[in-house]
C-alpha cells in the first residue's frame, strides 16, 4: 500500500508539474506587455477580457490556427525536433527545482519537489544547457541565413555564459557543502547567501539573463537585425513551443536565483507559508527580467564577449578563491 | 586635478552601474505613473477644440429658419469645388438654398467657406467621425447640414464613450459629464 502511494504520488506530482508548466507562459506573456505598455505609458492589451486578461488564450488560438510552416530545404526531422528538445529540456529543469518545505495533507508528508538529487546544481545546470542545443539546431535545420546566425551566436553565448555562471554557483556550494538545492536552502536559514557572496550574486544574474536570451543579452533573437533569429522560419505550434520554453527558463532562472542566493522559502521578517514566500521572491524576479527588458537596449556581439570573458570570468574565479580564503 | 576627480568618479559610478541604475528608475517612474493611452473608441473618446474644423453644419435663427442666404459665396471660394447650392425663394419671400450639397470625400476642410458666409450661416463643427465604405454616402445634404452637431463649447478634454456596432460603427458619448484633460497627463521632464 505504502509503495503504490509514493507511485501515485510521484504521479500526481508530475502531473501538477507539467500542467501548471504549460499554463505559466500565458499569464507571463499578459503581465509583459502589462509590463511594456506601462514602461512606456500605454496600456498594454486591453480590449479581450478584463484589462485584456484573455488576450494570451486569444494569441493562442490565433496560434494554433496558423499555417505550420517548414521551409522546402530545411531539414525536417531536425526541424521538427529542435522545439522539441527545447522545450523537453525546458521541462526536465523543474524536476529537480524545490519550491517548498513538505507539507502534510491527510496524515502523509508530501514533498515539495519531484527529486531531491544530491547533484541538482550540477544536473539543472547541465539540462538548461541542453536547452541551447534545442535552439541551435532549429536555426541550423531551417536553413535560413537569419537563423543560422542567431544560431552562432547563441552557440557563442552559450559558450561565454556557462562557465561564468558555473563559476559563479561553486561559492554558493563551498558555503552550504552541498549540491542538493534542498540543502543549499537550509543552509540559508540564518543569513541569505547574496551577503556572503555578492559578487557571485551578480554574476550569476547577468549570466542569467544571457541564458535565458533576455534583453540586453537577447542576440539569438535580435529582431532589429536577424528577423528573428533562430525561430525566424517557425510558424504556428512550433514557434509557440520556442516561446513557451523561453519563458520558462525566465521563470527557471528565477527560482533558481532565489534557492541559490536569496534563501529558498525562508521567510524575510514577515512569517507567511514558505511556499508564498519563495514564489514571491521568484515573482519578483521575473518582473526584474522584464523591467530590464524594457528599460536596457541590446549589447553588440563583441560586447557581449568581452563581458562574458573580460569582466564576468575573472569576477568569478576571483569570487571563488575569496570565498575559499575566508571558509578555510 | 579636477579632470582627473571627474574621471575617478565617473570610473565609480561605472563600477557601481551608476548609469543602468539611471535607466532603471527613469523606466521605474513610467511604469507607475499615469499612461496616456485615450482608450478609443471603447471606452472615451476626444472632444475636438473649438476651433477644430470637422464636419460643416448649417445655423439657424431663433424661428427656426435658416441663415444661410444662398449667395454662393462659398461655393465660389470653395478650393476644392465640393459646395453645391441652389437658391429659391421660400413663403416669406426670403432668398434660401433649396439645394445645399457638400461633398465630404472632395473637401479638404480649409473653413473658407465659413470666412467667406456674409450670414454666418456655415459653419465647421466638432463633429469628426463621418467615414463611409461609399462616397455616395459622403454628399451631404441641406437638411442633415442643419441637423449635424455644431461647434464645441467645452472642447479639448476626452470623455468617456462607448462603442456600438449594432447600425453600423458608432462610438456614442455617455452623459455622465466625467471628463479629463489628456495633455495635464503627459510627463514632462
Amino acid at each position: 500500500m505504502a509503495e503504490v502511494l509514493v507511485v501515485v504520488l510521484i504521479i500526481v506530482k508530475v502531473a501538477v508539474v507539467v500542467a501548471v508548466l504549460l499554463f505559466l507562459p500565458i499569464p507571463l506573456t499578459w503581465i509583459e506587455r502589462k509590463i511594456a505598455g506601462h514602461i512606456q505609458q500605454r496600456l498594454g492589451p486591453m480590449r479581450v477580457g478584463w484589462h485584456g486578461l484573455l488576450q494570451p488564450l486569444a494569441d493562442g488560438l490565433k496560434l494554433f490556427t496558423k499555417e505550420d510552416h517548414i521551409p522546402d530545404e530545411a531539414d525536417r526531422f531536425l526541424f521538427t525536433l529542435a522545439p522539441i528538445i527545447t522545450l523537453v529540456a525546458t521541462f526536465s529543469v523543474f524536476v529537480a527545482l524545490p519550491i517548498g518545505e513538505p507539507v502534510t495533507i491527510w496524515g502523509t508528508e508530501i514533498t515539495l519537489h519531484l527529486t531531491d538529487m544530491n547533484v541538482a546544481l550540477l544536473y539543472v545546470l547541465a539540462i538548461a544547457g541542453i536547452d541551447v542545443f534545442g535552439v541551435i539546431i532549429g536555426g541550423w535545420a531551417s536553413n535560413s541565413k537569419y537563423a543560422v546566425l542567431g544560431s552562432l551566436r547563441t552557440c557563442a553565448q552559450l559558450i561565454s555564459y556557462e562557465i561564468p555562471m558555473g563559476f559563479a554557483v561553486v561559492g554558493v556550494v563551498m558555503l552550504a557543502q552541498s549540491m542538493s538545492l534542498v540543502t543549499i536552502v537550509e543552509a540559508q536559514a540564518d543569513l541569505w547567501n547574496v551577503v556572503y557572496q555578492p559578487i557571485g550574486f551578480l554574476v550569476f544574474f547577468i549570466a542569467g539573463m544571457a541564458e535565458a536570451q533576455r534583453i540586453p543579452f537577447d542576440l539569438p533573437e535580435a529582431e532589429g537585425d536577424l528577423g528573428a533569429g533562430y525561430h525566424t522560419e517557425y510558424s504556428g505550434m512550433r514557434f509557440s513551443l520556442f516561446i513557451m520554453s523561453e519563458y520558462l527558463i525566465m521563470v527557471f532562472l528565477s527560482a533558481l536565483t532565489v534557492i541559490l542566493f536569496f534563501g529558498g522559502w525562508n521567510p524575510l521578517f514577515i512569517p507567511l507559508p514558505p511556499m508564498v514566500w519563495f514564489l514571491l521572491k521568484t515573482s519578483f524576479f521575473i518582473w526584474l527580467f522584464m523591467w530590464f527588458r524594457f528599460t536596457f537596449p541590446r549589447y553588440r556581439y563583441d560586447q557581449l564577449m568581452s563581458i562574458g570573458w573580460k569582466v564576468l570570468l575573472p569576477l568569478s574565479l576571483a569570487n571563488i578563491l575569496i570565498s575559499g580564503v575566508f571558509l578555510s | 586635478m579636477t579632470q582627473a576627480l571627474r574621471q575617478t568618479s565617473q570610473w565609480i559610478g561605472w563600477v557601481f552601474f551608476r548609469d543602468l541604475i539611471d535607466g532603471l528608475s527613469l523606466t521605474l517612474g513610467y511604469m507607475f505613473s499615469k499612461t496616456i493611452t485615450e482608450q478609443y473608441p471603447d471606452r472615451e473618446k476626444w472632444v475636438p477644440f473649438e476651433r477644430h474644423r470637422g464636419h460643416h453644419f448649417l445655423t439657424t435663427d431663433e424661428n427656426g429658419d435658416l441663415n444661410c442666404v444662398a449667395c454662393e459665396l462659398c461655393a465660389k471660394i470653395c478650393p476644392c469645388d465640393c459646395i453645391e447650392v441652389v437658391p429659391y425663394e421660400d413663403d416669406k419671400g426670403n432668398r434660401r438654398p433649396l439645394v445645399f450639397d457638400i461633398d465630404m470625400a472632395r473637401c479638404l476642410f480649409c473653413g473658407l467657406c465659413e470666412d467667406a458666409c456674409p450670414a454666418d450661416a456655415i459653419k465647421l463643427g466638432q463633429h469628426y467621425e463621418f467615414s463611409s465604405l461609399n462616397t455616395e454616402d459622403l454628399i451631404v445634404g441641406r437638411d442633415a447640414l442643419i441637423a449635424a452637431p455644431g461647434k464645441a463649447v467645452h472642447g479639448g478634454k476626452v470623455i468617456e464613450a462607448s462603442l456600438t456596432t449594432t447600425q453600423g460603427i458608432q462610438v456614442q458619448e455617455k452623459d455622465n459629464g466625467r471628463t479629463y484633460d489628456w495633455w495635464r497627463r503627459i510627463r514632462r521632464r
